[in-house]
């Protein structure tokens, strides 16, 4: 594990050094617009009052709650395939890819290190966002604490598999942008962040599925905000597809570094 | 010993290296040497595992890198003077000991050796400084204490001294020469063909990705018809002594500015200017131009180039 350590410290001086206070601002500012936003929209769109279909099918009439815990998963889905996904092509453009390849570290501690920061800084993130969500009357309720530990876990897999994927499609392409914003989007629209995927037509539900962080999404709505508990069969298949992308991302990894190097040559 | 038999290499139609048959000894600095685009990158990018050969076979101190990659890359380094291959956000201390738990060093050996190496590399007043704020010339130096980290067995040098200021890279040609002394298989491309000639006891020169020839740089000069020319001029140079001097080998040329040159694989030195001598004729200056390894180089890479045209 030396590898991952050491590769969570590089990030760590890294961010630091390249935003020794502006990273830390614009996370404050994230926090208190997600929840300052969603809270103006309420009532403004809506005088203050949920619709018995959100209701429904939310399974909670606290809005901003819902909001405040589908925009904490969002910015942990961001932040962990910026992080872990972009971290070869950051190489390549650093030129420093050839030097890391031709190490023996493998790839699996490397990419953990940097999930291991990126779910740690989004962490204190997330603590702005809900101390923010906490001043409007949020109170973030989990159905236990085993539940939110196993549906956080889940979540962090589903990212980890995605990110691995992605990793190999951005240092292939050599673009990082059309790779990482266009799933952003579809996520956004697909996985249930910031509105109940019953609104959906049925395909779009159904490609929703093909995504690890939607099953996962899930789990964290049952347990953060349905007040429905775990629900193992949906954490079963997060799991699965999670397992199932990294799988595939690191079988694949050699082959794209291969394009990568081949690419500049 | 590093091996490659019949080594090829595709990039779609192009063929970039093409059946090349090399053999990089322990205790050895081999050369290899080309034009640009004659596939010395991608040969290396190949043994340093970055690239994987078309066909052909390459092995590593008896390791295949197709098959064993993370053997083949404990025992290999790779310095490319193109390329930066350090952290620009981090010291150069920090650079080190990130590359030393690449390559999974225990911290005992560690510390020691990063002390050692920015020693080597000169750098030892700015291990604390961030690379963004060193000099070309300073994190190419960094670059190489890098690929030194893991004390490999077989170190493959791109273009190392590309950049460096002559004190430097003269320091580095010391260290690399030290490591084959050490046993160590050192495989170098440069366009620094003094370089070359004074480190390699082998070279292999490649055109196209094709082998054009190997042999040490005096073997490589004698191949290709590269010998000493030597240069009288004469102050007064008259038909006479002009016809003795092309009578006395068919090699003699005429120069400008009363010249008469000569380039012969024998040193006929005193034997042409004793018959211009006695021709009559009076010496006004002597020069001596040894062959060179560059002359060699061009010489081989004109003849590549009329085969394909």
């Amino acid at each position: 594990m030396s590898v991952a350590w050491a590769t969570l410290r590089r990030s760590w001086l890294v961010t630091r050094r390249a935003y020794p206070w502006s990273y830390f601002i614009g996370t404050l500012l994230l926090g208190v617009f997600t929840i300052g936003l969603a809270y103006l929209g309420l009532r403004a769109v809506a005088g203050g009052e949920i619709s018995a279909e959100f209701r429904g099918k939310a399974g909670t009439g606290d809005y901003l709650g819902y909001i405040a815990v589908g925009a904490a998963a969002y910015m942990f889905v961001v932040h962990g395939i910026l992080w872990t996904g972009k971290a070869m092509i950051q190489e390549q453009r650093e030129g420093t890819m050839g030097a890391l390849i031709v190490a023996p570290a493998r790839r699996l501690p490397y990419l953990l290190g940097f999930s291991a920061f990126a779910f740690t800084a989004v962490a204190v993130e997330v603590a702005v966002l809900f101390g923010c969500a906490a001043l409007f009357g949020v109170r973030l309720a989990p159905t236990g604490a085993a539940d939110a530990v196993l549906a956080v876990a889940g979540l962090a897999l589903a990212v980890f598999g995605m990110s691995a994927v992605l990793s190999n499609v951005m240092i292939v392409a050599g673009e990082a942008h059309i790779a990482q914003n266009s799933v952003f989007h579809a996520i956004a629209l697909l996985s249930g962040f910031t509105f109940p995927r019953e609104y959906l037509p049925e395909a779009f539900r159904w490609l929703g599925e093909a995504v690890p962080v939607t099953a996962a999404m899930d789990v964290i709505r049952g347990v953060f905000t349905g007040g429905t508990g775990l629900d193992p069969g949906r954490l079963a298949v997060a799991v699965a597809l999670g397992l199932a992308y990294t799988a595939a991302g690191f079988l694949a990894m050699p082959w794209a570094e291969r394009r990568a190097m081949e690419r500049s040559y | 010993m590093i091996e490659t038999v019949n080594l090829r290499k595709e990039f779609g139609a192009k063929v970039a290296v093409d059946g090349l048959n090399l053999s990089i000894p322990s205790g050895r600095v081999t050369g290899l040497l080309g034009l640009n685009g004659a596939g010395k990158t991608t040969t290396i990018k190949i043994l340093a595992t970055l690239l994987r050969q078309t066909s052909g076979t390459v092995s590593v101190g008896g390791l295949d890198p197709v098959k064993q990659p993370h053997a083949v890359r404990k025992r290999i380094n790779l310095i490319a003077g193109g390329e930066r291959m350090v952290y620009a956000r981090m010291t150069g201390r920090e650079n080190l000991w990130y590359f030393g738990q690449l390559y999974d060093i225990p911290t005992k050996v560690l510390k020691p050796r990063i002390g050692q190496l920015l020693e080597l590399v000169g750098l030892t007043h700015a291990a604390g400084t961030r690379v963004e704020q060193y000099s070309r010339g300073m994190t190419q130096r960094l670059s190489i204490a890098r690929g030194l980290i893991n004390d490999p067995d077989y170190l493959l040098l791109d273009e190392p001294t590309l950049g460096l200021d002559a004190p430097i890279a003269r320091d580095l040609r010391k260290v690399v020469a030290g490591l084959a002394e050490q046993g160590k298989g050192v495989l170098l491309t440069s366009h620094y063909l003094a370089e070359v000639e004074q480190l390699c006891e082998h070279v292999y020169v490649i055109g196209d990705g094709r082998h054009l020839a190997a042999g040490s740089p005096a073997e490589l000069m004698a191949q290709t018809g590269c010998h000493r020319t030597v240069r009288i001029t004469v102050t007064n140079l008259s038909p006479q002594i002009e016809a003795a001097a092309l009578a006395f080998d068919s090699r003699v040329r005429l120069a400008p500015g009363g010249v008469v040159e000569l380039n012969h694989p024998d040193d006929l030195t005193g034997a042409l200017t004793t018959t211009i001598i006695e021709s009559g004729g009076a010496l006004g200056g002597l020069e001596i131009v040894e062959p060179s390894l560059e002359d060699a180089i061009l010489a081989l890479s004109d003849r590549s180039l009329e085969v394909i045209a």
